[in-house]
């Protein structure tokens, strides 16, 4: 399956760039099929942008900030496109060839497909509005370049709105070719999705576990106190055949695990993710029979407290993580240079609350967004809506711009990807051959 | 094994039920029959109600084939709310005898909190009072609450919900061929709806075949102790009715039994969380308040009624297949049955309004694992019409036999 999905991204891959077309970016999160790395200065921001209601168009939109320190601009919102409605925006992600930029909701499950061909002003391409019809699913959370392909990590499935659920593959263009339901039964697996992780080399992808619709889109302080709802959290990882798409191993890992990083170095052979309730890192990795195994490595904050770990961005020297804990509004940085024992070097609040961490290729950058899900944020005026970009000296993250969400009657800000013009920056191709240049 | 037949009859259902209505005389309506054919009027003769259920109240027309299977697709399409998310089972959920298990109250549209727990939709035909508070009174009218409240299906306006139904595949042709008079309008609307929800029926229960059936080996000695207790000693009859030939659990009547008033004025500290399996944390309630929303009170069916002995009083369920719809109370506030039983051996909340009925029990253990037993006996058969994959919509060729609907118990199928 990957050998045929790989002729097809040559080719498309090698007739983009002929007419120039696919837009550059980069994110240390992104899939490694992703062409075109940014290593260099990322000159746009795209943040999936939750409409609010009393709030400016109250809808679902798509806001492009400038992050060029040169331009003119740098800080500001340069466009804003509303797709109406609100839906739960939630992830987005580039195709392989970085032209498309999906988006997805989580309540309506509409899927919104991005045409970034000029990435200061993005132009919506083409809307999907039979997802759950095609798959059964509901909440469409991760987009994850195949190549030619986009494998779309599911939350929940329009049978009972419970955990249960699967991943989708898409062509780029937006058809259906497959499905496949996250491992349930004798392997040990609960059903559930979250995140997708593929590292090539192993030919493995492996899967994290959150929740179903009814808890995602319920108020979380509602939730908190209800024992049934409780319940209902993922608590699995999954290993499998990425190539065969068939499920090797299931992991217990308890306290729903959410982002998935593979270690970007070649030869590597771990990842790391964190536990939401449970507030923990945990590291899967092979062991030394070459048996993948899974394993707490760290406590995130003061468990008893839930600081609620949500995102989670891993620095491409593989050296350090930063780790987000919703409920204090805090970044952590974690030294995982011993990947066995990943130490917490630096934290810095960063508003009442905090979800989305990104950071540039070197690290010098690191930007947050603060929306988790509608019903989760905090409420009233702790419902912090920004924005903000850090400089990071390997000391001290210095502030550079605050974009106020709110202020600005934009919405709640969640998902962010960089991107650049294609002529502008430094384009070190897939993750693949960055590896194979510096390594 | 053999069902028992119950011919539809003119069974006065009002003689069932004690004390007065609290508005209007909404007992006396009998929809006409949109159907409008003689024979599938007499054709309810063909429901084969199961043991332990008695003849539908004269208010329910037993449906027609037709229609049952249009208002199953209406019921399962998740088309019919406003964003497409929610359709009646998302709430009503099939595999929890059409309550949810998953959480105390519904969520509703855009992840909007509801006031209260979905309850079981199974024997709603023989509801006098809808809803925990009871402020509908008709099951083919109740429909249009769900779809046009803001945080459950969140339709605009009735015009809406027939102009979306009418633009979906190809259910006009379905509702002209099942209503040739009507054709898609509110009230074939709520009509189709409804005669799917009445084919809904449960019974045949262990405690049926033991009570009903003569079949003293259907319940244990445990369980048969836990009945004594419940007609006993416990009282719970007196509010869950019992009959000689047949049960439904309850009077129909409202009792304030210290939920309600409990929810709105008992303070808590801190709540027990479980973060995972087996692990659990107390959360200090001044935290939680920070990312939680304003809970909504309620007043139970004095918000109806507006009278004051109707304060936090809410509508007495039936316990069929009481196990399987947890959690439990119309606030989803007690987790399984055993609490229940506990709450209830500790006399209720009290409150000014407590019903007179309560008192603390003085329960042993074993007397309380009794109760429990009992009541996990009333699980039923879900004898409703073709026992079902019910995911949803089903091609209109199938709806060809406009015959009255024959009940049947699963796994025999016509
Ligand atoms: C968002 C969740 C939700 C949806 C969608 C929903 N319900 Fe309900 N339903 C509830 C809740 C909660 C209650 C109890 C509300 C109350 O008592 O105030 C209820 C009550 C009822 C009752 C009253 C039962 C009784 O015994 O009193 C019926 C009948 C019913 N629903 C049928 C339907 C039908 C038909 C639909 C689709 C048109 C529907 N529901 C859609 C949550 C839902
Ligand atoms: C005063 C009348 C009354 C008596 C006596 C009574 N109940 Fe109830 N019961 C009710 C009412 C009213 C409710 C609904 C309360 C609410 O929704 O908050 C209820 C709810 C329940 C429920 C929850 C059902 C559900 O679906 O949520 C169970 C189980 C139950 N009762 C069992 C019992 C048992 C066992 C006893 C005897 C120990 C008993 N009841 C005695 C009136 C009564």
């Amino acid at each position: 399956m990957l050998a045929r999905w790989a002729r097809v991204a040559c080719v498309a891959t090698g007739l983009l760039s002929a007419m120039g077309a696919p837009t550059i970016a980069d994110e240390t999160c992104n899939s490694p099929f992703t062409s075109a790395l940014v290593t260099g200065q990322e000159q746009f921001m795209h943040i999936w942008t939750l409409g609010m209601p009393g709030l400016g168009d109250e809808s679902d939109k798509l806001v492009t900030v400038d992050v060029d320190p040169k331009s003119p601009n740098y800080g500001k919102v340069i466009d804003s496109t509303s797709v109406g409605g609100r839906g739960e925006a939630h992830h987005t992600g580039f195709t392989d060839d970085r032209r498309y930029l999906w988006a997805g909701r989580l309540d309506d499950n509409k899927i919104f497909i991005f045409d970034l061909a000029d990435p200061a002003k993005p132009v919506l391409h083409k809307t999907i509005t039979n997802f759950v019809e095609k798959t059964g699913y509901v909440g469409p959370h991760t987009f994850y370049a195949l190549p030619g392909r986009i494998a779309i990590q599911a939350l929940s499935n329009a049978k009972d709105h419970s955990g249960e659920t699967g991943i989708a593959i898409y062509t780029n263009s937006g058809e259906f070719v497959s499905k496949h339901d996250m491992p349930t039964g004798k392997m040990g697996g609960d059903g559930y999705g979250y995140d997708i992780g593929i590292n090539p080399d192993q030919n493995v992808m492996l899967t994290s576990s959150f929740t179903g619709w009814t808890n995602y889109m319920m108020d979380l302080g509602t939730l908190v106190k209800d024992k049934e709802a409780m319940k209902n959290f993922g608590s699995s990882m999954a290993i499998w055949d990425f190539k065969a798409m068939t499920p090797k191993k299931v992991f217990n890992v308890p306290g729903a695990p959410l982002e998935i990083r593979w270690s970007l170095k070649p030869g590597d052979d771990w990842a790391l993710t964190a536990t939401a309730l449970t507030s923990k890192l945990w590291l899967v990795h092979k062991d030394e029979k070459g048996e993948w195994q899974a394993k707490d490595v760290a406590t995130v904050g003061d468990p008893s407290k839930i600081p609620l770990p949500v995102d989670i961005s891993i620095a491409s020297s593989r050296k350090h993580l930063w780790v987000n804990t919703f409920m204090d509004g805090t970044t952590r940085l974690f030294d995982i240079s011993d990947i066995h024992a990943p130490k917490q070097v630096y934290s810095k609040k960063i508003g009442n609350q905090v979800n989305m961490v990104s950071q540039s290729w070197d690290g010098k950058r690191v930007y947050f967004t603060t929306s988790l899900l509608a019903n989760w944020d905090m409420k009233g005026d702790k419902n912090d809506q920004f924005l903000i970009a850090y400089d990071w000296d390997g000391k001290e993250l210095k502030e550079r711009f605050k974009l106020d969400f709110i202020k600005q009657k934009l919405g709640r800000a969640h998902h962010m990807k960089f991107s650049a013009k294609p002529q502008s920056a430094a384009i070190g191709g897939t993750l693949e051959t960055y590896r194979s240049l510096t390594n | 094994m053999k069902l028992s037949v119950l011919w539809l009859s003119g069974f006065a259902f009002s003689a069932l039920l004690v004390g007065g209505y609290a508005f209007g005389n909404p007992g006396a309506q009998v929809p006409r029959d949109l159907t409008q054919s003689e024979e599938r009027r007499s054709g309810t003769n063909n429901a084969h109600l199961p043991l332990g259920l008695p003849p539908l109240p004269d208010t329910v027309q037993w449906p027609t084939k037709a229609a049952v299977e249009l208002g199953k697709r209406l019921f399962f399409d998740r088309r019919l709310s406003f964003n497409n998310t929610l359709s009646c089972a998302m709430c009503h959920l099939q595999e929890n005898a059409f309550a949810s298990n998953q959480s105390a109250k519904a969520v509703g549209f855009e992840g909007r909190t509801l006031q209260r727990n979905a309850p079981s939709l199974l024997n709603v035909a023989y509801q006098k009072w809808l809803f925990h508070d009871g402020r509908e009174n008709h099951i083919e009218w109740q429909v249009w609450l769900p779809l046009l409240s803001p945080v459950e299906m969140a339709n605009p306006s009735i015009g809406s919900v027939i102009e979306r139904v009418r633009h979906l595949d190809d259910y006009i042709a379905v509702f002209e061929k099942t209503y040739p008079e009507e054709g898609l309008t509110p009230n074939t609307l709520g009509h189709a709806l409804a005669a799917y929800e009445i084919t809904l029926v449960s019974g045949n229960s262990r405690f049926d075949k033991w009570r009903f059936g003569n079949d003293d080996g259907a319940m244990s000695a445990q369980e048969k102790a836990g009945f004594a207790l419940f007609v006993g000693k416990a009282g719970c009859s007196n509010c869950h009715h019992i009959g000689e030939q047949t049960a439904l659990f309850t009077d129909m009547q409202f009792h304030n039994t210290g939920i309600g008033y409990k929810a709105m004025v008992d303070p808590v500290s801190s709540y027990k969380v479980e973060l995972a399996k087996g692990v659990f944390i107390d959360v200090p309630s001044s935290d939680v308040e920070r990312y939680s929303e304003k809970p909504i009170n309620d007043i139970g069916r004095f918000a109806v009624t507006l009278k004051e002995e109707d304060r936090w009083a809410y509508k007495t369920p039936t316990l069929r297949d009481v196990s399987k719809t947890g959690p439990y109370m119309h606030d989803g506030s007690l987790a399984t049955l055993k609490e229940v039983v506990n709450y209830y051996n500790g006399g209720g909340y009290a409150n000014e309004g407590l019903s007179g009925r309560l008192a603390p029990l003085n329960l042993s253990a074993r007397e309380i694992e009794a109760l429990v037993a009992f009541l996990k006996t009333l699980d039923g058969e879900l004898s409703y019409w073709e026992t079902s994959t019910n995911q949803g919509v089903e091609s209109p060729a199938a709806i060809a036999d406009d015959g009255p609907v024959v009940l049947r118990p699963p796994g025999e199928r016509e």
